[in-house]
């Protein structure tokens, strides 16, 4: 089905909301924001990866790929592994330690992608589970670091080490904020295209009804597998990041709390399969996950939980990207009355 | 030969755990048509009580141990009830609600007792079986355990609550002509099964360390004893519950504890590679 392409003034306005706030968010560094809040936003960075990672494959095809932990862990920890075994540093190791965990994930889903059913999702939840046990238990804890995790110099540590001392975490801060927002940039673009491409028209095809997706022509395993590799990519990306920014790489990487619910949670709250709603729900999540810290302590991933089954239960079509889709039109409108020359 | 008997008698002891456990997972299974990732906090809820109520209320361990599995059922008739029944028109959420719920079992256990395990008192003494030495306790816990399956298999074949039960697994639209009330029997489910999982965790609890997360490996194990017997096969759960048993013992023995976590992962994507509807399962 072709559709008339909108005029470039149109386009152009509806981008402006969108164009406005990566640009306004990379200047943040230019308010004189460093410190604990640069990194909780380089934090946040690095979660938007794993949000639109889950809201790309799950939000679309509705098989929930709560195995993100797992590929985002087996990176980081083949980072470590290359640093601990082959003295790789992470500026190296990244692209490999990627390719890895997606090939590794790829060999262990491949079966239930097959198949209809639940069995994608338990066997997702089950891999980062069962990896906590193998690291931490004997023999394996040996040549895997154990509780303890494996220590690594950070990203860009042997050019910090170059600067006078008082430059370099400031340096390294910047560095990493930079990095991850133009990586963050990039992976919501191809998201957001990917998602309402044909491709992204054939995912949600299969979410709807996989047996009518399948009759009407569509090879949903080709498919699916496909969006896996690409919702894959993104989670091994950002644990291969979270590695190398954050050492040492311990099993709590793995563990679902830390690395699958935020972004779940994520996904819901900002609306499934929208991209928008999630990846701006990952950072509203994340800054007010660090100011409850004061006010709840550590009944804050309580209360994580509860706003997540009072969501999935009350407005499981999401909420930010409603007032999102509102905002844009407002704006719009105001926009179109501008007369252009 | 000893390694044989050995690995035999206690796979055998295990099997039976698992199948008691597996029961309850694959009800739920069969009549939500979604896994209740919320059962293995049950289980571990239940023997945190059961220590609460012995060391902070006073109880006696008789008095305990049978309010503590209560108050599993009835905890699980509540999650059913808030937290699964309003989800069910999405299949999506029941996955997310009750991981969720298993999150908060966790965290709120987390806090309130801390990462040290509980251990609950032993029935006392040992037997011989096969000239190994084994605790009273596990012969308890076998007795329990089979009792457990019978009853169960009477209460689905005999009883009309039970053929419901089985009617609703079948098929919620068929069942609904006949006359029979889906969210009413799912609500009887997940008392039933809250009570199955309750017990499993009271009678393991002297056996094995309960920490907060304990809840997990079970629930794995249930899911790959489903996934390899067929899901809603009662026969094949109890082969699967036997071989699943064995096997892992055997994995226990000869490699360690820790690689025997990897045995409900090699169950599961095997039987997918090779048998996705389960060893007695009928296909598509």
């Amino acid at each position: 089905m072709a559709f008339a392409k909108p005029s470039i003034k149109r386009r152009l306005v509806r981008y402006v909301p969108s164009i406005t706030i990566m640009v306004a968010y990379s200047c943040i560094p230019l308010l004189g924001i460093r410190g604990f809040w640069l990194d909780v936003l380089t934090r946040a960075n690095i979660f938007a990866l794993l949000t639109l990672s889950l809201d790309l494959y799950s939000g679309t095809t509705f098989y929930l790929n709560l195995g993100i932990s797992f590929i985002a862990g087996s990176s980081a920890y083949v980072v470590a592994l290359l640093y601990r075994y082959l003295g790789m540093v992470p500026e190296y190791s990244i692209i490999p330690a990627i390719a890895v965990a997606i090939a590794l994930s790829t060999v262990i889903f491949l079966p239930s992608i097959r198949v209809r059913g639940v069995y994608f999702s338990v066997l997702s939840l089950l891999l980062p589970l069962i990896m906590v046990s193998l690291i931490t238990s004997q023999p394996l804890s040996l040549y895997l670091g154990g509780e303890g995790g494996i220590p690594l110099p950070s990203l860009f540590s042997s050019y910090a080490r170059m600067l006078p001392p008082r430059e370099r975490i400031p340096f390294l801060q910047l560095t990493w904020f930079y990095l991850t927002t133009a990586l963050t940039i990039v992976a919501a673009v191809l998201s957001y295209k990917l998602a309402y491409s044909n491709f992204g028209f054939m995912l949600r095809a299969i979410g709807q009804d996989e047996e009518l997706a399948e009759a009407s022509g569509i090879d949903t395993t080709r498919v699916k597998l496909l969006g896996f590799l690409v919702s894959s990519t993104l989670a091994a990306t950002a644990g291969a990041l979270y590695a190398a920014i954050r050492p040492p790489v311990t099993v709590d990487v793995l563990i679902p709390a830390n690395t699958l619910v935020p972004p779940l949670t994520a996904v819901i709250l900002g609306g499934m399969g929208t991209i928008i709603g999630p990846l701006a729900t990952n950072y509203i999540t994340i800054v007010a996950y660090e100011l409850l810290w004061d006010a709840i302590g550590r009944w804050r991933t309580i209360a994580y939980m509860l706003l997540l089954i009072v969501l999935v239960i009350l407005k499981p079509q999401g909420v930010v990207f409603h007032i999102y889709l509102k905002l844009r039109k407002a704006i719009a409108t105001k926009l179109s009355s501008v007369t252009w020359r | 030969m000893g390694e044989l008997e050995y690995i035999l008698l206690f796979g055998l002891f295990h099997s039976v755990t698992y199948l008691v456990f597996s029961l309850g997972f694959s009800l739920v299974f069969g009549v939500a048509r979604l896994p209740n990732l919320a059962y293995g906090s049950l289980y571990v809820l239940s023997s945190y009580l059961a220590h609460a109520l012995s060391s902070y209320a006073g109880l006696e361990m008789y008095w305990a141990v049978p309010t503590a599995v209560l108050l599993a059922g009835a905890v699980s008739l509540v999650v059913g009830e808030l937290v699964v029944k309003p989800a069910l028109k999405m299949p999506v959420s029941v996955f997310i609600t009750t991981m969720a719920v298993a999150y908060i079992v966790e965290e709120v256990l987390n806090m309130l007792m801390g990462l040290r395990p509980v251990v609950l008192s032993l029935y006392p003494g040992t037997s011989s079986i096969l000239g190994i030495a084994v605790s009273n306790h596990w012969l308890l816990v076998v007795g329990v355990c089979i009792l457990m399956v019978i009853s169960l298999t009477i209460f689905l074949l005999r009883t009309s609550t039970g053929r419901a039960i089985r009617a609703v697994a079948e098929s919620w639209e068929e069942s609904m002509r006949l006359g029979i009330d889906p969210l009413r029997v799912l609500r009887v489910t997940f008392l039933v099964t809250g009570i199955y999982a309750g017990v499993t965790g009271v009678l393991l609890a002297p056996l094995k360390a309960m920490t907060p997360s304990a809840g997990w490996s079970p629930l794995f194990a249930a899911f790959a004893i489903v996934v390899l017997g067929g899901v809603g096969n009662l026969i094949g759960t109890v082969v699967a519950s036997v071989i699943y048993g064995l096997l892992e013992q055997a994995v226990v023995y000869f490699l360690g504890g820790g690689i025997a976590r990897v045995v409900p992962l090699l169950i599961v994507v095997l039987t997918l590679v090779v048998r996705p509807q389960g060893l007695l399962g009928r296909g598509e």
